[in-house]
């Protein structure tokens, strides 16, 4: 729930209570209010009839005027006691019952006792309570829209630096080196956690950037013994004095250190291209780069009896060169080496991508196949190729994916996205 | 051959000197900035291998200061810096190659003959070895007067060998020579054997002494008898 929405929902419930306990009370004290005037109307109109009685001695006459009826009535010792009730009356003027406020009170006139009863339509005043409830109804209304009103855009504006600085968070990518740039508000909260933000991706920025550097000097620095190494091998060799035992040692080395350095060149490479320090752009006919790729492996499509089938259409890229070339020899070099003696790699261009199949064992689906070093317990592989391969597409924002059926081994470049 | 070897790294360096010392080539080094860049104004190289990363200086400045000097001399840069930036600043600058450490010896010998070769003699790029002749620009092959018709990896090989007469070669660097590094070979280079056993037989029947010998399964070694 939107931090906005629980605050409505809180504002407007409260505001609802407290403006229907406001109406009740309001309601209460007019309706008392206006009873006890119509009570002090009655008292006067009584006052003026025990008036008229003692200085005329006679009754005045019932009347029926205005919304006012005055009705007697001679009791015969019946003890009646003075008293204000709500009735229903006639009024003949609009020839309806209406409710009326009565006022029962007793005189005394030659001996008689005679229940005068004077009768007050309350008409009017149940009209002024029902345009006093309206009028208090429509300002809780017109109250709560514009309290929905406020929320709505007053909320929403206040918020949108706090969404600004959380969607340039989202898009901080360590990599790319950007900022996150400062949010002008005047609304000190937000200064704070701009300032906040902005730290932290200093810090986080800064981080970066020594492990970067310092994988940098420890790669360049472990290149230099690796040479010492391979050039004393070299050296070594030219000795001519070994068994064919110390021969066989001699090349276990050399392949070791092979190994060493390919890895090494392999893991800066990933650095280079996930750093972007791979600026080149060119026009690459992918289809020419691909021939002179199989002719490149012809020998060790032969070694393993490989048959080779292309069906390529002439397509344009634009992309590094250098990275193009490393991208191909990666899958030519997955192909062939996964491959079984006598099989078959199949390769396919058209314009919206390349896949590049292939005959193998059919192993499990691999769905870590391209992290780095993941790689399969018989690969002698290790395990960067199709990690470069990945981070290129990601570069020129290709997609690759991979699916195996039946032994049969696809990788596909898409290169739409 | 007079080379100058620019390199800081003392072990390094000797494996270098010791590769390329004898048949005719004199070598001398230099540790630091100071001292190559004495060297440098002195004296005339048929080809300098120059390290970048050097105490008291940066290798590039040696370029520039061999262009101020109007210098022929070959350069071949040796970097520990796999960096696109670098190798085109350093082909720009002047330098005549660029190769990545680790390499092997053998290699750096195949590019600084290269150099030389192309230095020298102007175009007429031509290796002699005993009765073998080899017209690298022509690519040309010709044994006692009989052409002798290899594919275009025989050829790079036969060039290889050459550059590195008597001295063992591994498949690994003859792999690495022909299909470039960056290809991820498996680490079994039998294939390799099909093009070396061709090309000697191709050389035998055009009445070339056998120069070709396998040396404990690691390489071949190409040299007199």
């Amino acid at each position: 729930m939107k931090l906005s929405n629980r605050y409505n929902k809180a504002n407007i419930l409260t505001s609802i209570v407290v403006l229907i306990i406001t109406g009740f009370v309001y309601y209460v004290v007019i309706h008392f209010i206006l009873t006890e005037k119509l009570d002090r109307d009655l008292a006067v109109e009584e006052n003026e009839i025990n008036q008229y009685i003692n200085t005329y001695h006679k009754l005045p006459l019932p009347a029926s005027y205005l919304d006012q009826q005055i009705s007697y009535k001679t009791l015969n010792g019946v003890n009646l006691e003075r008293e204000f009730l709500n009735t229903v009356y006639f009024n003949p003027k609009e020839r309806e019952n209406e409710p009326g406020r009565s006022l029962v009170t007793v005189v005394h006139l030659d001996g008689k006792t005679i229940a005068v009863t004077i009768t007050k339509s309350r008409v009017e005043s149940e009209n002024l309570i029902r345009i006093i409830l309206l009028i208090t109804l429509g300002i809780t209304v017109i109250l709560l829209i514009s309290l929905l009103l406020i929320n709505r855009f007053v909320l929403n504006r206040l918020w949108r630096p706090f969404y600004s600085i959380l969607n340039r968070m989202k898009a901080f990518e360590v990599t790319r080196m950007d900022t996150i740039e400062q949010e002008p508000t005047n609304i000190d909260e937000f200064n704070e956690l701009n300032k906040s933000v902005n730290a932290m991706a200093e810090r986080v920025r800064q981080d970066y950037k020594e492990l970067k550097s310092f994988t940098d000097n420890a790669s360049h620095e472990m290149m230099t013994p690796l040479a010492v190494i391979n050039s004393k091998l070299d050296s070594l060799l030219q000795t001519e004095s070994f068994t064919e035992q110390q021969g066989a040692l001699l090349e276990d080395i050399y392949h070791a250190t092979g190994k060493l350095s390919r890895l090494h060149q392999s893991l800066l490479l990933l650095a280079k291209i996930e750093n972007n320090l791979i600026p080149d752009f060119q026009h690459i006919q992918l289809k020419e780069m691909i021939e002179a790729k199989t002719r490149q492996f012809q020998e060790l499509l032969e070694k393993s009896k490989l048959i080779l089938r292309a069906d390529l259409a002439p397509v344009e890229i634009t992309m590094s060169r250098y990275l193009a070339d490393i991208l191909l020899n990666n899958l030519f070099s997955n192909a062939v080496r996964h491959n079984v003696t006598g099989g078959h790699i199949s390769v396919k261009l058209d314009q919206y991508g390349l896949s590049i199949s292939n005959s193998g064992r059919a192993h499990q689906v691999q769905t870590k196949i391209f992290d780095r070093f993941s790689k399969t317990v018989d690969s002698d592989g290790m395990g960067l190729g199709l990690a470069i391969t990945k981070q290129i597409c990601n570069l020129y924002g290709f997609r690759i994916d991979y699916y195996e059926e039946s032994g049969e081994h696809t990788f596909t470049v898409y290169f739409g996205s | 051959m007079k080379i100058l070897v620019i390199e800081d790294e003392r072990a390094l360096l000797e494996s270098i000197l010791a590769y390329f010392t004898g048949e005719g080539n004199i070598c001398e080094y230099a540790s630091d900035f100071a001292a190559a860049n004495e060297k440098i104004s002195l004296y005339s190289y048929d080809c300098i291998l120059l390290d970048l990363g050097l105490p008291g200086g940066e290798g590039l400045e040696l370029l520039t200061r061999l262009k101020q000097l109007k210098k022929r001399d070959g350069v071949l840069i040796i970097s520990a810096r796999h960096s696109l930036d670098d190798k085109l600043m350093g082909l720009d600058l002047g330098a005549d190659d660029y190769l990545v450490k680790p390499f092997h010896l053998s290699e750096l010998k195949a590019r600084v003959s290269a150099i030389i070769r192309r230095k020298n003699f102007d175009g007429a790029n031509v290796i002699i070895f005993n009765e073998i002749t080899v017209d690298v620009s022509a690519m040309k092959i010709t044994v006692r007067g009989n052409q002798v018709f290899l594919t275009k990896k025989e050829f790079d090989l036969l060039v290889y060998f050459l550059s590195n007469r008597n001295k063992v070669v591994t498949k690994n660097a003859m792999a690495e020579h022909l299909w470039g590094d960056e290809m991820d070979l498996s680490d079994d280079f039998d294939f390799i054997y099909t093009h070396v056993k061709n090309l000697r037989k191709k050389l035998l029947e055009a009445g070339a002494a056998d120069y070709l010998r396998s040396v404990y399964g690691i390489g071949y070694k190409f040299g007199d008898v």
